[in-house]
């Protein structure tokens, strides 16, 4: 059976290509993509979770084996980063864009540059 | 010390020397001597070739782990004395013809390639000097013409796929690069038969395609054309003289290595060899387009080069016959046909130098300017139209005989076909270049220059040794061939079907000579007479009248082959380039369209066919 998180992070990655495919609007590709990541994010993370263990922190009581793996998290903390820097540029690229062409619609884009 | 290494890279030396140094006078001085020093060590290794013919001179030397064998045996001998023949009076040529290093770098590079291709036996040497006198030879092109070039070189590059291909096939069936053990593994595998058919059959198949390029041969000729006109003319002495002999010479390795193993996989056809069949009609076609178009061109250079590329089908024809007159004939036209037409260029080379036109309708009258060129050519066109006693009336000889007695009567006709072409269009040659009225501006037209002269007498005389002795080259191939297959003395030449005996008819060519040179001195008084003094259906000519046979004199011809003439090769290629060309462009424009969520759409789909493919 599906792990109800995967199928979550799965799902969450399909709409959010759903929205890239077939959105016109260049800022709701955008959020599409945004999604996605969390998507990915999501799936990263449930693929290290071992059931019943605590935060992968070595601290009072909690012994190395009782930790999940924390390779996932230090992945997706990476990933998240990465995610906000691309999203912050595809953003100002889209204000450069309606700035020159005056619209957000991704074929009409292509039309005016030719 | 082992003469091989200097024979074979000596020309290159001199090409890089010649180059860095670049001094006018210098330059030429050591592209001369580079191109002769083959020359004299192979004539000094003539005794111990002819000596010890079952026992050849090998050299071999070790190239980043290959083993590379060069040999001088009989058969290598012969070729590369007449490349080096050619490469000589190309220099002298050159000399002439060519003011810069660039050309005496390569022509020299694509002579050592030559030598290289003709005295490797194995196939590593083989491939890497096929590929370096390719190269030279392209640059030559390169130089003058881009599109030729490129016509030249995508040519090339299938062919040296092809052979690369049959190659790496050959070393994975039997394990071996030299041409000894490759010669011994076939012909044990001709019995034990483990190289099925078809694989056979494709190595031929690629083979034919590497070779066919470089020897010109129907439906691969589409280069030549226009890469032998298109470089410097005294360089073509050699592209047509000698570096199609390379495509000649593979053939005939074709026969050495795997001539029993294609033998016992493809069988027989008709009483003959199916794979030599297949290059005897490769060869007639050859001889029968290739002469058909000869004689269509208006263009003294593109003459030639269809010429060439005809008389290059002679050669293949005469060995796809399969017998040992056939080997005899066609190698001797190797000989005569490097002769002949490295001089027929380097007349070209002067007649271009000295006037700067090469339409035939800018010709006429030239023979009392250059006289001696004249001479020259006229050896050339009497040899090449197969007239006695010139070397090239031996060689065809030999070649009609081997196809009447190899009970081939459909190729023999092509060849006596193209044998009346060629007298068709060597005779336009002469009357439109040589005689009749003279245009006004080439009213000051000077002799050719020495060195080409000499570039000249050096092919003219073995037209006319080995036309009046053709003994000399037949028992030499004799030899090479291990049997009586030309029987006879210096003079004569006896095949089991007819004599020939060149001395008679020599000196009753001389005597008729003696004799209507006796008329002309002491007859009736040759008197000079204006264009004008001629009348045509009643009427006076003008001084503007065309009477001569200068411009589309084979119109007739044309129209007559005007539903043959429209399918070309050329233009098949061209459309091949062409289509490819819109295909490519529609697959970019379909595909690489600008819209991101086209893009995005292709990736999904590539992901969920990885998907279900079952990779992720």
């Amino acid at each position: 059976m599906i792990s109800v998180y995967y199928f979550g992070a799965i799902a969450l990655v399909l709409i959010g290509l759903y929205g890239v495919l077939v959105k016109k609007n260049l800022m709701k590709i955008l959020i599409s993509l945004s999604i996605m990541e969390t998507g990915v994010n999501l799936l990263l993370i449930s693929v290290g979770y071992v059931s019943g263990k605590s935060a992968p922190i070595l601290s009072e009581g909690i012994k190395w084996n009782q930790a999940v793996d924390p390779i996932p998290q230090a992945l997706v903390l990476t990933a998240i980063v990465i995610g906000v820097a691309t999203t912050a540029m595809a953003l100002s690229a889209a204000i450069l864009i309606y700035e020159k062409y005056g619209t957000l619609n991704v074929e009409e884009i292509r039309r005016l540059r030719g | 010390m082992n003469e091989i290494p200097i024979i074979l890279f000596t020309p290159l030396l001199a090409g890089v020397l010649a180059w860095l140094i670049n001094v006018k006078g210098v330059r030429e001085l050591i592209g001369v001597i580079g191109a002769a020093t083959p020359l004299a060590f192979l004539a000094k290794l003539y005794p111990t070739i002819v000596n010890n013919p079952n026992n050849p001179i090998t050299y071999q030397m070790t190239v980043s782990g290959f083993k590379v064998t060069f040999t001088l045996g009989m058969l290598n001998w012969y070729f590369a004395a007449i490349a080096s023949l050619v490469g000589l009076a190309m220099a002298f040529g050159m000399v002439s013809t060519s003011k810069n290093g660039y050309d005496w770098l390569f022509a020299l590079m694509s002579y050592t390639g030559v030598l290289g291709v003709f005295l490797s036996w194995d196939f590593v040497s083989f491939f890497l000097l096929w590929e370096l006198m390719t190269f030279a030879s392209f640059m030559m092109v390169l130089k003058r013409n881009r599109h030729e070039s490129l016509k030249y070189f995508v040519l090339s590059v299938i062919g040296a796929y092809a052979m690369l291909l049959a190659i790496a096939l050959i070393y994975a069936k039997t394990g071996a690069l030299d041409f000894d053990s490759i010669r011994q593994a076939l012909y044990m595998d001709a019995m034990l038969g483990s190289i099925s058919k078809g694989e056979t059959a494709l190595i031929f198949v690629l083979f034919l395609t590497a070779f066919g390029v470089k020897a010109g041969a129907w439906p691969l000729h589409v280069w030549a054309p226009g890469a032998y006109s298109e470089t410097d003319q005294s360089y073509t002495t050699f592209f047509s003289g000698a570096l199609s002999k390379a495509g000649a010479y593979g053939f005939l390795l074709l026969y050495i290595l795997m001539g029993a193993k294609l033998y016992y996989a493809l069988g027989t056809f008709h009483g003959h060899l199916t794979f030599a069949y297949i290059i005897a009609w490769i060869g007639a076609i050859t001889v029968v387009v290739a002469s058909f178009l000869a004689v269509l061109q208006e263009d003294i250079r593109k003459l030639f080069a269809y010429s060439s590329v005809g008389q290059v089908g002679y050669i293949l024809l005469a060995f796809g016959l399969g017998t040992g007159l056939g080997f005899a004939g066609g190698l001797f036209h190797v000989l005569s046909h490097a002769v002949f037409k490295g001089l027929f260029w380097l007349v070209t080379a002067a007649i271009i130098l000295q006037t700067g036109k090469t339409q035939f309708k800018d010709f006429g009258g030239l023979a009392e300017k250059m006289p001696f060129t004249f001479a020259m050519g006229l050896i050339a066109v009497l040899s090449l139209a197969g007239i006695p006693p010139m070397a090239g009336f031996a060689s065809k000889w030999l070649i009609y005989e081997a196809a009447i007695s190899a009970h081939m009567p459909l190729v023999a006709g092509a060849i006596f076909l193209g044998s009346a072409l060629a007298f068709a269009y060597v005779v336009r040659f002469l009357y439109a270049v040589w005689f009749g009225q003279r245009p006004s501006d080439l009213e000051d037209v000077k002799e050719a220059p020495l060195p080409l002269l000499i570039a000249m007498a050096i092919l003219a005389i073995p037209n006319i040794v080995f036309g009046i002795a053709p003994g000399l080259v037949t028992n030499y191939l004799n030899k090479a061939l291990g049997g009586e297959v030309v029987g006879g003395n210096y003079y004569k030449l006896v095949t089991q079907t007819g004599t020939y005996n060149a001395l008679t008819v020599a000196l009753l060519l001389v005597v008729g000579l003696a004799i209507a040179g006796l008329i002309y001195l002491y007859g009736a008084k040759a008197r000079r007479i204006p264009v004008t003094n001629t009348y045509q259906s009643g009427n006076p000519v003008t001084e503007e009248f065309n009477l001569s046979i200068r411009r589309n004199f084979y119109l007739p011809l044309k129209e007559a082959l005007a539903f043959w003439l429209r399918y070309s090769f050329d233009k098949f290629y061209e459309r091949i380039a062409q289509l490819s060309e819109d295909f490519a462009d529609t697959l970019r424009e379909g595909f690489y369209n600008g819209n991101v969520q086209a893009y995005s759409w292709y990736l999904a789909i590539v992901l969920v066919i990885l998907a279900l493919w079952g990779v992720l």
